[in-house]
């Protein structure tokens, strides 16, 4: 069924979120808030009025408590989604994450499955300080066992919560609140888009090209997404062709398109709004290299934050992220330098 | 041409007498069905869906972001 209805990416998770619930019973969700308030970035709105509180349950603050209980809960033959209201917030509960859910699977042999969503939010640009404006990206793709995912729209993460529920595998679910289409919160145009109202499933490990160009690749996901079409908008007047590749899932990383992208274009620069060192920015241009440095025209380059706690003053936040300008200033000198 | 309209009641307009249009869910000019959820307006931190009571082309009267009150009409619908 075509449809012409615009969703912003909370409606499409909460959406995706209740067709699973629907179709499946041993599907349930958990968290702080996200009952009667729908999830503080509404991901979960509407949920407890159509399945009420046995399967929507609102959760104390006890993130190492009700995570654990998800892992359980899952390994018991369920499908918990539990949410983490902030991805900052990992600190308390980091053992149940990554020495229980991610884990288990390994430590039983193979004979415990823990299918698990935990969708939590990332990201900053709106003056919310270090403890609530990260993405940690790479902090759970970095350790095995987690599946990692970073929708840019709502089409995206309509089609990636389904495939997340239905996966056997615990899967990190990481929207960026600033794409969420909150009336508080500026999200891009291109966040809300349309989502058919049946259910679909996008497989994990699959990027999408979301502009052609032949001059450089940008690969990026989540928010940086748009300022990357943003910035190629701009090239695109200049005569710089940019390609724009969303990455979608960082755990599996399609690293097929990105080489296949480099190989045509010969220039690579990896945006990410997750810590510079030791993370995602490095591991993409790694997969290059590690491939066919030969294929590179000029030294690839990488804008991320660089290794600070992101500043609560708006200033000094919106001088740490990348933007627009910051990664069409890369592009050109990476095109002019060669 | 029928009005889609905030109803009266939804929240408390003693108290916030305004909110706002924080999402259309169809672009203005589109084609909605009958109770279809065109629109969702929050007042303070609550949000509420509106539905259109007929089929036909939207016009959004307010954009996004546009503030309201209870009997405000946010969009007609035209079943022509």
């Amino acid at each position: 069924m075509t449809s012409n209805r615009i969703l912003p990416m909370s409606r499409a998770i909460s959406e995706a979120i209740a067709q699973e619930m629907r179709t499946d019973p041993s599907v349930f969700v958990m968290g702080e808030d996200i009952g009667a308030y729908g999830g503080i970035f509404g991901a979960t709105s509407g949920l407890l009025d159509e399945f009420g509180d046995g399967r929507v349950r609102d959760t104390p603050i006890s993130e190492t408590g009700f995570i654990g209980a998800g892992v359980g809960a899952a390994m018991s033959g369920m499908r918990p989604i539990v949410e983490l209201m902030f991805v900052d917030f990992f600190g308390v509960c980091m053992d149940s994450i990554y020495n229980l859910a991610a884990k288990n699977t390994y430590f039983s042999g193979g004979n415990y499955k823990v299918p698990m969503v935990i969708m939590t939010a990332t990201g900053g640009g709106y003056s919310d300080a270090g403890q609530h404006s990260q993405t940690l990206h790479g902090t759970f793709a970095h350790l095995p066992g987690m599946k990692v995912v970073a929708p840019s729209n709502a089409y995206d993460a309509k089609g990636l919560m389904a495939t997340a529920i239905r996966d056997d595998s615990p899967v990190m679910f990481m929207f960026h609140k600033g794409l969420q289409g909150l009336a508080w919160m500026a999200s891009p145009d291109g966040a809300a888009t349309v989502v058919p109202e049946d259910t679909y499933a996008i497989p994990f490990g699959q990027a999408k090209v979301v502009r052609e160009g032949k001059d450089a690749t940008i690969v990026t996901l989540s928010m940086m997404v748009h300022h990357a079409l943003d910035a190629a908008e701009a090239l695109a007047k200049e005569g710089i062709e940019a390609e724009v590749i969303d990455l979608r899932t960082i755990v599996p990383l399609d690293r097929d398109t990105i080489l296949k992208s480099v190989a045509k274009t010969g220039r690579l620069i990896v945006v990410d709004e997750d810590y510079k060192s030791f993370g995602l920015t490095g591991e993409i241009i790694a997969t290059v290299a590690e491939h066919d440095p030969t294929c590179l025209k000029s030294a690839p380059r990488r804008l991320a934050v660089p290794d600070v706690p992101i500043p609560y003053s708006r200033v000094m936040e919106q001088f740490v992220l990348p933007n627009a300008k910051t990664i069409a200033d890369s592009v050109r000198a990476s095109v002019k330098g060669a | 041409m029928t009005d889609i309209i905030v109803p009266e009641g939804l929240w408390d307009a003693d108290v916030t007498p305004e909110g706002i249009v924080s999402n259309w869910f169809f672009a203005d000019g589109a084609t909605v069905s009958k109770d279809s959820v065109v629109a969702e307006i929050m007042v303070e931190k609550s949000t509420f869906d509106i539905e259109t009571p007929t089929g036909g082309v939207l016009k959004h009267s307010v954009p996004k972001d546009g503030v309201i009150r209870p009997g405000t009409v946010i969009g007609t619908v035209n079943a022509g």
